[in-house]
């Protein structure tokens, strides 16, 4: 039992480094690589919310960009219609994406594993043409800036990637919450041993609507963050890859719900492609280079046995 | 004609279910009253766990009905009876690795648990309170069973016969009013079913409905008060251990035709 508590402790301390370093950071860094560090926060969030549809729905969904547009066009359009700034159009994302989120979980509630994930294609497919054709409202190809402070007199830059780590770290915090919670232990419940937990009164739907509208919800937050931290929303950031890079993030990290492996995946996706793009032709190569290196030493506790036979332990 | 028998206890009556065209169960019927243990034997393929996930609401009869306490349980599925107050234990283990030996516990509560979504996230006083509440009836069923002591364990770490025990617990932590036991001696050891057997009948109470499905005849027969006994998907006979014991249909499944020669 003391082990147990001193491992909390070691880790509730290197988690408190980890804040206390990205909250220093922008002493040390400034211009494209705190731009870039916000928006791999907003990232991280949307790797979260497709990492959380893993662990407790056991479900896989390429098609999460789709509610993590919505997050975002959502505070761009209330700014420009309503000239509210996010401390309106932030909850009310979060709102619209769990309701999206419903919407789309209800009538596929009987649907699991490989058809659950091609349904949420159909998502991801139809995202890019719904931004184009609504032009009235989404501003079409150019999309819409997003100009509002949240903070007033704080310099444009801190203010994104201090809000964007906040509600990183806050959602961390509800997460870890979550697992302790009834309705987590009952969602994990479902998915291991539906049979089981439909006898303690756990229904299958009740588990897949529940977990999905969740998960569109934190989504739909990470949108509404994307929106923010990078000032401008427009159909070019929410292509069909989007929704497939989202899961290859959520797997780089292992689909873990931590702070320091979700940042991994958002890192992934977000300064990967950022850092290669100098490579030019090269960089769908050294992408995948790279995705094959990062899954391969984060899986690495299951290498041992690629190792010859009298080193393995 | 009769009126349904209206009965404290769970009641099946003239249940018969087919697979196509295989019959498991004939026009079966059964009551289990409340505060006697009930047992349910016949050999492999009898039908003993389709009867029991009938009454579980697992299958459906295609004829018969069931009631609980005079309520009817037709068309219910098993989420629904477990809000009656019914709850079961599976032949396979069935615990959620990634949850440890309390946790698991806390999942029987759900249907008690009063915390809403926001609460999930955010923590509240009352949502604290709530959650130190279920942990002490958790660890209460735990104690009950004698397995408190490994509460923080996770399921791969411990033994069968624990995790059966575990199961058990889980399912009188929502205070049910009926428990029906799916195989619970299957994988244990003989020391291990001893301790079942007592924590079983340490649980029993006046109000209690329990079933105990079974092919470990030796242990049903220690553990029972009224015994049923299924064959081809037919009750060929119910009584107490010794009109089970000396009634001739049952001595010619368990023993084989030849044993009056």
């Amino acid at each position: 039992m003391s082990a147990r508590g001193a491992h909390v402790d070691v880790v509730r301390l290197l988690m408190l480094a980890l804040v206390a370093i990205l909250l220093l950071a922008p002493l040390l860094a400034g211009g494209f690589l705190l731009y870039s560090l916000s928006l791999c926060f907003a990232n991280t969030l949307a790797v979260l919310s497709v990492s959380m549809l893993v662990r407790y729905g056991g479900e896989v969904s390429i098609g999460h960009s789709f509610f993590v547009a919505l997050g975002a066009y959502a505070v761009a359009i209330i700014e420009h219609r309503f000239g509210l700034s996010i401390v309106v159009s932030l909850p009310l994302a979060v709102l619209l994406g769990a309701g999206a989120g419903f919407v789309f979980a209800f009538p596929s509630r009987r649907l699991s594993g490989i058809y659950l994930a091609v349904a949420t294609m159909a998502l991801a497919l139809a995202l890019p043409e719904i931004l184009i054709g609504f032009e009235k409202f989404t501003g079409g190809f150019e999309g819409l800036y997003i100009a509002q402070d949240l903070l007033p007199g704080m310099p444009k830059a801190l203010q994104r990637y201090y809000v964007a780590l906040a509600v990183l770290v806050l959602v961390c915090l509800a997460l870890a919450h979550f697992r302790k919670s009834a309705q987590g232990l009952a969602l994990l419940m479902a998915q291991a041993q539906p049979r089981a937990a439909e006898a303690m009164g756990i229904t299958r739907s009740w588990a897949r609507i529940s977990i999905f509208t969740l998960s569109a919800a934190l989504a739909a937050l990470a949108g509404a963050l994307t929106g923010f931290a990078s000032s401008t929303v427009s159909p070019n950031s929410f292509t069909f890859f989007s929704g497939v890079f989202l899961l290859v993030g959520s797997v780089v990290s292992l689909n873990r719900l931590s702070l320091p492996a979700a940042l991994v995946g958002g890192a992934f996706i977000t300064l990967v492609p950022t850092y290669l793009a100098q490579a030019g032709d090269w960089v769908p190569i050294l992408y995948g280079v790279a995705l094959v290196v990062v899954t391969l030493v984060a899986n690495a506790g299951d290498l041992r046995r690629f190792l010859p036979r009298g080193m393995r332990r | 004609m009769m009126e349904a028998v209206t009965s404290d206890g769970l009641v099946a009556e003239g249940i018969s279910l087919s697979f196509g065209g295989l019959h498991v169960l004939n026009d079966v019927s059964m009551t289990l009253q409340p505060g006697v243990v009930t047992g349910l034997i016949g050999p492999n393929g009898a039908g003993k766990t389709s009867l029991f996930n009938c009454l579980t609401g697992l299958y459906h009869g295609q004829r018969g009905r069931s009631s609980f306490a005079g309520t009817p349980l037709n068309g219910l599925g098993p989420a629904q009876r477990a809000a009656c107050g019914i709850t079961r234990s599976f032949q396979n283990l069935a615990m959620c690795p990634d949850l440890s030996l309390l946790e698991n516990v806390l999942v029987g509560l759900t249907l008690k648990r009063r915390s809403g979504w926001f609460s999930a996230f955010v923590p509240t006083q009352a949502q604290r309170a709530e959650q130190q509440d279920a942990e002490r009836r958790a660890m209460a069923a735990l104690n009950e069973l004698g397995i408190a002591s490994v509460a923080h364990e996770k399921p791969s770490d411990l033994p069968p016969g624990t995790l059966r025990l575990g199961e058990i617990a889980r399912a009188i932590a929502c205070e049910p009013r009926a428990i029906l036991l799916d195989e619970p001696a299957a994988g244990l050891n003989a020391v291990e079913t001893r301790d079942l057997m007592r924590a079983l009948k340490r649980l029993m109470r006046p109000d209690l409905v329990l079933l105990v499905v079974e092919h470990d005849m030796d242990l049903i027969m220690e553990l029972c008060e009224q015994i049923y006994v299924l064959n081809f998907g037919k009750m060929i006979a119910s009584g107490t251990p010794a009109e089970i014991r000396a009634h001739p249909d049952v001595i010619r499944v368990y023993l084989g035709d030849d044993a009056d020669d």
